[in-house]
């Protein structure tokens, strides 16, 4: 059974998200500060963690930290704060995944499949990454829509390479221009728009009615494909 | 009792009672010495002229004066034996006597009229002034106009030098001087100004230099400082009646928030009560359906009663200032995709249309704007006949960069574009329709707008819609403050 850390000061969360997830088949431990996140993160080595950022000992953002020193875990971050600053910064800090509360349970669990599915996926990543009538090939740098290949350009192809590899992640700005253009530029978000746009329009997205790149307003982007 | 004003009308002395006196029968002897040295009869007539006109021109003492002159005149030019006093003749002092009673009782009368006169000419005037000032104090204009048209009247009146006033009044100071050109100051008089125990400030009136105001005259600025006091009173009651019926409708107002607030906020708490309580209810089983039914309620309840506290949260820490924009050069056309899609069923029943003209970025917060966007959005869609197309544009406009969201519902009358931008105001919306408006989602647009230092307003479409349209600023701009754009009329 998947082994799934639920942090939170709230008994009524702590008590429904036991119910639903067990209700799903994963083992569930719940603790309700962040110095008990911590220690449980390191003792029971979960696959995952869900994790409330208004903790009454730990700003929620000071635990990704701690747990990110000597954990790779998935955490998706469960939030009431819904401004950009927040969820930019426990993304920057480590997080994998943001969800505004109040959420749907379905929600939580389709971010927490996502999440484990790319933790399961990981390394060593598979060649080829499909989605639809797309199709991406790692190692031969190979991008296609339906069997005909799509030209793509340096830039283009690397940022699609770091939308397929951390596919469902919610990868933000900053981040994507480290990764794609290195230190230096990661304040240019508007580069990032320019390609994210073209990227779009060359393998047939729409950003009203996405299939494969989401915007999140003033945080970032995330493969859905 | 006025006897210098009768003295000497028109503001003279007793200097010039005494040379008319002296002058008015010289004449007259002078006249008669000329015309008629002989003849007592011609000259006693003379100097009964001298002394009616002396009595006209100076008074009862000048008629008095000059009488005696006369009579001394008569007796020393005219009468046996010449150039003495003494009298020979037993007619001649008759006669002597006769003039002086004459004369004597001619010039009082003489002058008691002209008195009589003066009095009423004056009467008049001080009637005439203070009607004057009463119809000022009443005639509804400007304070301080009026206040100096009133010191002008009794410049003009009074023939002073100069009148000030130096007033305050509901939280206003009045400074008033008004002069007669070419006249220097003599000393001044100051009437305080003052109602009942109230103290308004002081009337200052100064006659001419080397003149003194008569006790008349400063009767007449008495009244007229108690007539400026009334008026001053006035305007500090209705600064006061002003005062409290702001207060009262601010507190109705906020009674009126209070009550909404209370009533949107139990609304959906009682639904999602009554629809927890009958699946909880022991010994009554629920077919999947009515169950499914019920949760459905509870579901839709919950995100009614989340819309609706986040909208009053932002509304209120925008307006407070507690949330500033954490602005980012953002197209706005990303946002509404974003909105679009996040918003999904909740558009199901319109058909959604979208045209981005090429406007540049903007700087936004984008969490922000997605909450205007969302609400203009799910208002259109609200009101919206099933079906009916709601058209969202993003287009350049002059510095800055304009969205429009455009529905095909009932449309809004012209005169309550305004008011559906305060907070809790729906208009005779009911019904199902109505259903999860809580007439918070223009109060906090409009807030959010103003924070962006942009604007936004109603518009009516030509199909009879209603359009919900705002402006950003591209070039990073300070907040509009939100009390006085919430006043500011749409263009």
């Amino acid at each position: 059974m998947t082994r799934v850390l639920v942090v939170d000061d709230e008994p009524q969360i702590r008590r429904a998200m036991r119910t639903s997830l067990e209700a799903h088949g994963y083992e569930v431990r719940t603790v309700g500060t962040g110095e008990e996140a911590v220690v449980a993160a390191a003792e029971d080595d979960p696959e995952l963690v869900l994790l409330d950022l208004g903790l009454p000992d730990l700003d929620g953002t000071d635990v990704i930290r701690r747990v990110r020193s000597f954990s790779e875990v998935p955490i998706i971050v469960l939030s009431v704060r819904d401004r950009q600053a927040d969820k930019v910064a426990a993304l920057d800090a480590g997080a994998d995944d943001y969800v505004t509360k109040p959420f749907g349970v379905e929600e939580v669990l389709a971010r927490l499949r996502a999440a484990l599915r790319r933790r399961q996926s990981g390394e060593p990543s598979p060649p080829v990454h499909r989605f639809g009538e797309l199709e991406v090939d790692v190692g031969r740098r190979l991008v296609t829509v339906s069997g005909s290949p799509v030209h793509l350009t340096k830039t283009e192809y690397a940022l699609l390479e770091a939308f397929v590899t951390n596919a469902g992640k919610l990868l933000t700005h900053q981040w994507l221009l480290r990764k794609v253009w290195g230190h230096g530029y990661a304040e240019e978000s508007h580069y990032l728009r320019v390609y994210v746009r073209s990227l779009r329009r060359k393998l047939g997205d729409e950003a009203s009615a996405p299939r494969l790149i989401l915007t999140e307003p003033g945080v970032g982007y995330r493969w859905i494909g | 009792m006025s006897d210098r004003w009768v003295l000497a009308p028109g503001g003279g002395s007793r200097a010039r009672a005494l040379v008319i006196s002296v002058l008015a029968p010289a004449l007259a002897l002078g006249l008669a010495l000329i015309v008629q040295p002989e003849h007592e009869l011609g000259a006693a007539s003379m100097f009964l002229l001298a002394v009616v006109a002396a009595s006209v021109a100076g008074g009862i003492w000048a008629g008095i004066g000059s009488s005696l002159l006369g009579f001394l005149s008569l007796n020393y030019f005219f009468t046996e034996p010449l150039h003495t006093l003494r009298v020979h003749n037993r007619d001649d002092v008759v006669a002597l006597v006769v003039f002086l009673v004459v004369a004597l009782l001619v010039g009082w009368v003489v002058a008691r009229a002209v008195a009589e006169r003066d009095r009423a000419t004056r009467r008049e005037r001080e009637a005439r002034l203070l009607n004057l000032i009463a119809t000022k104090a009443l005639s509804g204009e400007p304070l301080d106009r009026v206040l100096s048209d009133l010191a002008a009247a009794l410049v003009d009146a009074l023939r002073l030098a100069s009148c000030e006033i130096h007033a305050a009044a509901a939280g206003r100071t009045y400074e008033v001087r008004r002069t007669r050109p070419g006249t220097a100051d003599g000393d001044a008089f100051d009437v305080p100004i003052s109602g009942g125990d109230v103290g308004f400030g002081t009337l200052t009136a100064s006659p001419p230099l080397r003149e003194e105001l008569l006790p008349e005259d400063r009767r007449l600025l008495e009244a007229a400082a108690s007539q400026i006091a009334v008026c001053l009173e006035r305007a500090r009651l209705d600064a006061e009646i002003a005062a409290a019926r702001l207060e009262a409708e601010r507190s109705q107002a906020r009674a009126a928030l209070f009550s909404s607030v209370t009533h949107d906020l139990r609304t959906p708490l009682a639904s999602i009560k009554t629809a927890v309580t009958s699946l909880l209810q022991v010994g009554v089983r629920f077919d999947p359906a009515q169950a499914r039914e019920l949760l459905q309620t509870v579901l839709e309840e919950t995100d009614r009663l989340n819309r609706l506290v986040g909208n009053i949260l932002g509304l209120a820490q925008v307006r407070s200032g507690a949330l500033l924009p954490v602005k980012d050069p953002t197209p706005l056309d990303e946002i509404v995709e974003s909105v679009l899609h996040r918003l999904g069923t909740r558009l199901a029943g319109v058909r959604v249309r979208t045209i981005f003209r090429d406007a540049p970025e903007v700087p936004v917060d984008p969490v922000l704007i997605d909450q205007v966007l969302s609400n203009l959005l799910e208002n259109a869609a609200r009101f919206s006949p099933a079906g009916g197309e709601v058209v969202v544009s993003v287009a350049p406009w002059r510095s800055g960069v304009q969205v429009r969201v455009a529905d095909q519902g009932p449309g809004i009358d012209p005169d309550d574009r305004e008011r559906v931008f305060e907070p809790f105001t729906q208009l005779g919306v009911s019904g199902p329709d109505a259903a999860g408006g809580s007439g918070l989602g223009l109060a906090i647009s409009r807030a959010i707008v103003l924070a962006h230092g942009g604007r936004i307003w109603i518009e009516g479409t030509p199909g009879g819609g209603t359009a919900v349209v705002f402006e950003l600023p591209v070039r990073d701009a300070a907040p509009v403050p939100q009390e006085v754009a919430a006043r500011e009329a749409p263009s």
